[in-house]
């Protein structure tokens, strides 16, 4: 059926990702609004019982896409059967979760389909027909609306946690196809050698109920102590943003964000953290933000219920000696 | 080994932005420009493997006059010569029209390794890399951490960064592109010396006819992605905004979380 909306699902070890969810509830929507008809593609080898299961819960029909080559992740194969595919079934819509594996393949995928992907939206407005896509840009200071040109099929990757996930188990008969599809040796020339997992995180601060985070604004690994401190005299965990494990002045073990934790603490200081969107990903589900930050514009204060725009060195300290008076 | 590097320049991450009319595009009046952090880390890559391995290493920008800035810096850590695209038509492209430009650039020349950052800090595509090999039919590694390459190779291996704490080492022939995630090694700084060696290095600027493209191919034109209109982000929260002074400030923060949110 030519015109569809389609979910490509993301799984590892036989589960769907959360964002394919997501993406799945987005599709729903869309599918409503434009009278399109809306499934999921899954590329994969022996996945037959996932797309059961989630056809099962989700109502969906699931197109399998199978082909040995496809067992584990390599861009080149996907690239090949996922275009293959769009060139046969011809869908309106290819909706993406905005994830690395999204990352890695689909703007080969859309180049190859001599399309553009409009990546990492965090939403949309339809207009006579026509859907805008809402990008955070500017290091999330501004959004801009921004449309496919050309023809279908288009191309969107979503950003993580930006959609309600589609939830509903209907236990419905499961709606599979199975279909075998061709990759040529040929394709192939990046080879996967092996998978490795990071040594098991010995710090857990999804349990934390106060977590004191700094970020780029404090500067320096010393300068960092300022952040422990407050850590200590609150008896709170230490997290931190990308910038400052990758500088080293932390174990990468205690980095929030999309690449690192995910954290729900009743309240979370950002200290110098300007809210990129791969770490407020990490704790904006929060209780109670509080954001200092010498720039009054940074997106942390799109998602702090309280905000002090002054300057880290000046304002932590003297949170440190109220709260030592507190606990003595 | 040749390596290429591309590097963008973006607005000072602490810009405050003004709008045009429209709210179409940001004013670039009052704006202080910088190169894209991710892509230092790319060049900061290509200039670690140089020392290992010899060779050479190039660095592209494309854009105005402004960009001489991006190039000249590149210069100055160590990167051996320039190469400025430049010409209002490279200008505002989407992944695909800045990708065609910079590939057309790399075919005019034999290198080994092209290095891209991850992603711009303005417009956040995370694609240009990916699209660049693309079209050239090279091979591709994005979010690379580590990159294992020894001489008079024709294959390299990288370890890549999934999600959650997941990595995996991928093999790759030569010649190819890779992008490059943040953290894999400190960037370095230019020193003085650099900086006066840089002035007596080759900095070439090439437009579009040089580069043997229509202005259609490349830039805005070309893009298959439209700009519509910039608009401020809706605030998911309201915000209680405390000022003062620091002591101030911090003290009544601290009464808040007390007794109002009783969260200490």
């Amino acid at each position: 059926m030519a015109g569809r909306i389609v979910v490509l699902g993301e799984h590892r070890d036989g589960r769907l990702k959360k964002i394919s969810w997501e993406a799945m509830g987005l599709g729903r929507k869309l599918a409503a609004e434009l009278g399109k008809d809306l499934c999921l593609a899954l590329v994969g080898s022996d996945i037959e019982g996932l797309a059961r299961e989630v056809s099962r819960r989700s109502g969906l029909e699931v197109v399998v896409l199978a082909n040995d080559r496809c067992r584990h992740y390599t861009p080149e194969a996907y690239c090949e059967v996922l275009a293959e595919y769009a060139r046969t079934d011809d869908p309106y819509l290819l909706l993406l979760g905005h994830t690395y594996q999204t990352m890695d393949f689909a703007p080969t995928l859309a180049t190859m389909l001599d399309r553009g992907l409009i990546p990492n939206c965090v939403d949309y407005r339809s207009t006579d027909g026509q859907l805008l896509w809402v990008r955070q840009v500017f290091n999330g200071k501004l959004n801009l609306e921004v449309s496919a040109k050309g023809d279908p099929p288009y191309l969107v990757s979503l950003q993580q946690g930006a959609f309600p996930a589609s939830e509903e188990d209907l236990k419905v008969p499961p709606r599979v196809e199975q279909r075998q599809v061709g990759v040529a040796e040929g394709v192939l020339r990046r080879k996967l050698l092996e998978v490795m997992e990071a040594v098991q995180t010995k710090v857990d601060l999804s349990q934390a109920e106060i977590i004191v985070a700094g970020g780029r604004g404090l500067g320096s690994q010393e300068k960092f102590q300022l952040i422990l401190d407050l850590a200590s005299a609150l008896g709170a965990g230490v997290g931190a943003s990308r910038p400052v494990t990758d500088g080293g002045w932390l174990p990468k073990e205690h980095q929030i964000g999309s690449s690192g934790q995910t954290v729900t603490p009743r309240l979370y200081i950002a200290c110098g953290i300007s809210g990129a969107i791969q770490h407020l990903v990490g704790m904006s589900n929060s209780g109670c933000i509080v954001a200092i930050n010498k720039d009054p514009y940074a997106p942390i204060f799109q998602v702090a219920d309280y905000g002090i725009v002054g300057d880290v060195f000046q304002v932590v300290p003297k949170l440190i000696e109220i709260a030592r008076e507190m606990r003595p | 080994m040749r390596i290429l590097t591309c590097l963008k320049q973006v607005p000072e991450r602490d810009s405050r932005y003004k709008l045009n009319q429209d709210g179409s595009r940001v004013l670039e009046e009052d704006l202080v420009f910088e190169t894209n952090e991710s892509d230092l880390f790319a060049l900061e890559e290509a200039l670690r493997l140089k020392e290992k391995l010899g060779g050479e290493v190039a660095a592209l920008s494309l854009g105005s006059d402004r960009v001489s800035k991006v190039l000249r810096n590149a210069l100055a850590m160590g990167a051996d010569r320039a190469i400025h695209l430049k010409g209002p038509e490279f200008e505002r492209g989407d992944a695909w029209g800045t990708a065609h430009a910079i590939a057309a650039a790399v075919a005019a020349e034999d290198f080994d390794l092209v290095l891209t950052g991850v992603q711009s800090e303005d417009m956040a595509f995370a694609q240009t890399g990916a699209v660049v090999a693309q079209i050239l039919g090279w091979p591709c590694a994005t979010i690379v951490m580590e990159i294992a390459l020894e001489a008079d190779t024709c294959r390299v291996q990288v370890k890549r960064e999934l999600e959650s704490n997941v990595f995996e080492r991928v093999e790759l022939p030569l010649p190819a592109v890779l992008t490059i995630q943040s953290g894999s090694h400190p960037i370095r700084y230019a020193t003085l010396r650099g900086i006066m060696q840089a002035k007596r290095k080759e900095y070439r600027v090439l437009t579009v006819e040089d580069l043997g493209l229509s202005a259609e191919t490349v830039g805005e034109v070309a893009a298959k992605v439209r700009h519509h209109r910039l608009l401020a982000p809706e605030r998911k929260k309201q915000t209680v905004m405390i000022d003062g002074g620091a002591e101030e400030a911090a003290r009544t923060l601290m009464d808040k979380l007390v007794n109002e949110v009783g969260v200490l």
